[in-house]
């Protein structure tokens, strides 16, 4: 124990960046991976050959590649394409990239909940079907997609560990680690502060997700 | 009534209706491949098409490294599944015990291992083990690290199968005789792999994707083989491209498996 302590005296305020840092990279491209995620399922609803093929294409790709092969090939190999985006939005656009394709997934799972019934009985009132798309289908397809993307959001922050791959200047909590490592002989007491933070957001989320799905939950 | 929603949706469009998606059909068309053809011009823009960045995917020898890389990831991917199916029935098995002294240490560990990232785990076994005097070589301290937070999630998933089991089961398996041991491993725990089989299966490509971290430990999958190619050749984007696309399509041949074995059975 003294050892943690001795370490918090050294480390505490750099900790308490890298849990701040872990938590913004989580929160941004969680909210931009769900936009897009979105976007993608109300899309690819849409009876255009050409683009559905397309958006499948992409959910299909970003729900396989590795994260890390993305993370990789967006900091190292884009700039030989001429295209150059800083380490910090790199890692965001990588996790933003495969949450909206798994966002995409869940969403079409949850879409196949809604009875066609439904969805006959809004064109029988005469609604056009983006005005059903929006008020019918996609209420009931979010509220049922609760607990798998309370899944996927602790996911995401698991993921960010990624962050620790790319020499930006903040240190997440795994970046944290690997330099304390590699400083000192601090690395057993640093993981298990570490440790303890994500396992606590990760509980924190899944609480947060469970009130959630009990309050929107649909009884059928 | 089991149309897809979207037929549905846009069912049946009459002749006008039909002339219009025509329309922006041939506009969305146009569009993307209008985007895709900006690609190309970017690498062609790049000089990404010159020979020297792809003439040696014409040698026998970069693709024997590479499916030795294949190989390494494949190897690590299946042992650290092997020992996390094992590992988590025996976390499943202390999570339902009736004892204290089973339950709280493997709701204690489960929760550990599911919610600190494999990376983590890594840097543990690459950068603090070693120091406490432990090495591991560079296949264990990628494979272990990856089966033990495995382990930890198929417990749960297992978990979630067993419950699924309906009770009157366990009451018929009891009424017969059986001990709680053969209820469990005879009638409750081979129904609940059914429920959960492509649950497992997606949590395989998940351990497929982790490998690609073996390039942090220098073991050599196929992410290590590909920095050692672009060492070589200098030749990024061709090489990671490549890479991508074997990875990709793994994955998506293991996740389409899994649709097929998660059909209902009768």
């Amino acid at each position: 124990m003294g050892s943690v302590s001795r370490l918090l005296a050294d480390y505490g305020p750099a900790f308490g960046q890298a849990l701040l840092l872990t938590w913004k990279l989580t929160a941004v491209s969680f909210v931009a991976g769900f936009a897009l995620g979105l976007a993608v399922t109300v899309l690819r609803l849409f009876p255009l050959r050409p683009l559905r093929f397309v958006l499948t294409g992409y959910v299909e790709i970003f729900r396989n590649i590795p994260s890390a092969a993305l993370l990789i090939f967006i900091v190292f190999a884009l700039p030989d394409l001429q295209v150059l985006i800083d380490y910090e939005p790199s890692v965001i656009l990588t996790l933003t990239l495969v949450c909206s394709a798994f966002t995409a997934d869940y969403l079409r799972a949850g879409i196949n909940t809604v009875d066609g019934g439904q969805v006959e009985a809004a064109l029988s009132l005469g609604m056009r079907p983006m005005r059903i798309i929006s008020a019918v289908i996609l209420p009931q397809a979010l509220r049922a997609v609760v607990q798998p993307m309370t899944s996927l959001l602790i996911a995401l922050m698991l993921s960010t560990s990624l962050a620790s791959q790319v020499p930006f200047p903040g240190r997440e909590l795994t970046a944290l680690v690997a330099k304390i490592a590699n400083d000192s002989a601090a690395g057993m007491p640093a993981f298990a502060v570490a440790a303890a933070l994500y396992v606590a957001t990760g509980l924190l989320i899944a609480w947060a997700g469970a009130t959630l799905e009990k309050k929107v939950r649909i009884l059928r | 009534m089991s149309r897809p929603l979207e037929d549905i949706l846009f069912g049946d469009p009459g002749p006008e209706a039909q002339t219009t998606t025509r329309a922006v059909s041939m506009t969305a068309a146009a569009v993307l491949l209008l985007l895709a053809m900006g690609v190309v011009m970017r690498f062609h823009g790049a000089g990404q098409f010159e020979a020297r960045l792809w003439k040696f995917f014409a040698w026998p020898t970069t693709w024997a490294f590479l499916a030795s890389g294949l190989l390494g990831t494949l190897a690590s991917a299946a042992m650290a599944a092997v020992i996390a199916l094992a590992l988590g029935l025996v976390l499943l098995l202390g999570r339902l015990s009736p004892l204290r002294l089973a339950r709280y240490p493997s709701i204690a560990v489960i929760e550990f291992l599911r919610g600190v990232p494999t990376l983590l785990l890594i840097y543990v076994c690459f950068l603090v083990l070693p120091s406490a005097g432990i090495k591991l070589s560079t296949y264990w301290m990628l494979t272990l690290p990856i089966a033990l937070s495995t382990a930890a999630v198929v417990a749960e998933v297992y978990r979630a199968g067993v419950l699924a089991v309906p009770r009157g089961q366990t009451d018929a398996a009891r009424s017969l005789g059986l001990t709680e041991a053969q209820v469990f491993f005879l009638i409750v725990f081979p129904q609940a792999l059914r429920y959960i089989v492509p649950a497992l299966v997606a949590q395989l490509v998940i351990v497929v994707k982790d490998t690609t971290f073996g390039y942090v430990v220098t073991y050599g999958e196929l992410m290590q083989n590909a920095k050692v190619l672009i060492a070589n050749y200098h030749a990024l984007v061709p090489v990671y491209l490549v890479v991508a696309v074997l990875y990709c399509l793994v994955n998506y041949a293991i996740s389409k498996a899994s649709r097929r074995l998660g059909r209902p059975m009768h």
